[in-house]
């Protein structure tokens, strides 16, 4: 292997890291606003409860294949329930981010698993 | 003398019963009068809370959307937003949409969502002869409709009267007669779906008849400025709804000085929700559990005529602003079928039904019809469930008893 090709080898290996850098950062922001905004109803693990849906399972079902950015904009405009409208899109996309992350879906473009199976 | 009313209480005693007497009676009164109520006591404590219900009220100044809209080959026939009225509008309401629906000879029908009213709605247009899919992310037990108080209250925050005007009076009129009747088809069945029970208002100062205040001046439009802007229609059906009474003092058992009482429909939502779902089944009727996400999902349904009935989420699901919360909740405590009857007093409501005592604040502030408009917080507040509680718990405290 040459430095170059070393060099070469070493920036595409960071690749998907630089790409994801700025995602994981604002998921984990998003699990800041979640834990303020969405957890004394949604529950602090997603759970939901009898009256208050669960965001992880049927979300998944109920979501997949729809633009990220409908889920953003249904989040934007719904929720929070007492006070809806009051996310910022920054705060709202950051959420998405989270929520996303922690079902082990893709970030951005269409709603789907990292990994298909 | 003595020796009777000690013998009547030894009889309430083997019964194993603890019968209240009237405030102004004494151990020993010969005269017991004809009509006197002989009730359980309810000694409500929070300690036995099971549970927490919070609803939100879909209202509409101008009353419960019933239009047509088309959307591509698709004809959509609302049917949401009907306040604090929604069971008990709900058959009445189903009839007229179903009615429109009928008027375009499709056959297959789509229902969206499986409250009260959708549930009801797609009952009605099975018996009408319709082939009927309900589509809902929820069924009923999970949807906010089963969180309501479950009684007759077919004008609760149905609309502004001036916003609404006077043609929605006559259809509400239409929608109450046809569902008071069909309430009346579910009872005396096994289960008790549906029932009467005596209503008791209490009441600490004589109470007012004076006829309501006049609204405030100028138009409210949208939004309602105080209760005189709510419509106010019972008296229309006056002619078959009970009458509310009022109790003589000597025939009084609460510790409140006023009483009426009168005979009020309640809803008991395990018997009559299972009976709906069963009947929707039974006679074909097909549920797909699904979540839309904007109006343009319905494309992709086969049935082109569709009743949309998703209550408090059209504010999001089809971004109807002109939609209102009204916040109410409820606590459910152990069934007390041994005591069956309701109770109004200072601002809470409790109802005994098959399926727990139901306590609610209904207005423990003076706000009256005000109380949780703009609300939408959606999470129990058990300090609210505790002062509810607190009115029935000191009015029973101040009760005398036999028996006991």
């Amino acid at each position: 292997m040459t430095m170059r090709q070393a060099i070469l080898f070493t920036l595409i290996a960071l690749l998907p890291g630089i790409a994801s850098a700025r995602p994981a950062a604002e998921a984990t922001h998003g699990a800041d606003l979640y834990r303020a905004a969405c957890a004394m109803c949604h529950g602090p693990t997603l759970e939901g409860n009898f009256q208050t849906p669960a965001l992880t399972g049927r979300f998944v079902a109920n979501w997949a294949g729809a633009p990220v950015a409908e889920l953003e904009s249904y989040v934007h405009r719904a929720m929070p329930l007492m006070a809806p409208g009051t996310l910022s899109p920054e705060d709202t996309r950051a959420i998405v981010a989270f929520l996303l992350q922690a079902n082990g879906l893709a970030q951005g473009g269409t709603i789907r698993r990292v990994h298909p199976s | 003398m003595f020796a009777g009313g000690a013998a009547l209480g030894a009889v309430a005693m083997m019964a194993g019963e603890r019968t209240l007497l009237p405030h102004s009676a004494t151990a020993g009164d010969a005269l017991v009068p004809p009509h006197r109520p002989r009730l359980a006591p309810l000694h409500p404590r929070v300690d036995q809370i099971t549970d927490l219900k919070v609803c939100i009220r879909p209202f509409r100044a101008a009353g419960p959307r019933l239009d047509v809209e088309r959307i591509g080959d698709k004809t959509i026939f609302h049917n949401y937003g009907h306040g604090g009225s929604g069971w008990s509008l709900s058959w009445g309401s189903a009839n007229l949409v179903v009615g429109n629906v009928a008027a375009t000879l499709h056959r297959k029908v789509a229902v969206i969502g499986c409250g009260i009213v959708g549930l009801t709605s797609a009952l009605t247009a099975q018996r009408a002869g319709f082939d009927v899919t309900i589509y809902t992310r929820d069924l009923l037990p999970h949807t906010r409709s089963v969180r309501a108080n479950g009684s007759w209250t077919p004008d609760s925050r149905i609309a502004l009267t001036q916003t609404a005007g006077p043609a929605f009076a006559d259809q509400w009129e239409q929608m109450a007669r046809f569902s008071w009747a069909t309430y009346r088809t579910y009872l005396g069945l096994p289960g008790a779906p549906i029932m009467f029970e005596d209503n008791y208002i209490l009441s600490d100062k004589p109470f007012d008849d004076r006829p309501a205040p006049p609204p405030p001046a100028g138009a409210p439009g949208t939004m309602p400025r105080a209760t005189e802007d709510f419509a106010t229609y019972e008296s229309r059906i006056r002619d078959i709804v009970p009458a509310v009474e009022d109790i003589p003092d000597a025939e009084n058992p609460f510790a409140a000085p006023h009483a009426r009482r009168h005979s009020l429909m309640i809803y008991n939502f395990g018997a009559y929700g299972h009976l709906l779902l069963s009947e929707f089944h039974q006679a074909g009727g097909r549920i797909v559990i699904r979540e839309f996400h904007t109006p343009h999902d319905l494309a992709s349904l086969p049935e082109k005529a569709i009743i949309n009935c998703p209550g408090y989420a059209a504010r999001e699901w089809w971004r109807d602003d002109s939609l209102i919360p009204v916040r109410g909740q409820t606590a459910w405590l152990p069934p007390r079928p041994e005591a069956p009857y309701g109770l109004d007093y200072r601002g809470a409501a409790l109802l005994s039904k098959t399926d727990g005592v139901m306590i609610q604040a209904v207005d423990l502030d003076g706000l009256g019809e005000m109380t949780g408009v703009g609300n939408s917080f959606e999470h129990p507040d058990p300090a609210e469930a505790a002062r509810a509680i607190g009115v029935f718990a000191d009015l029973f405290a101040r009760m005398p008893m036999v028996g006991g």
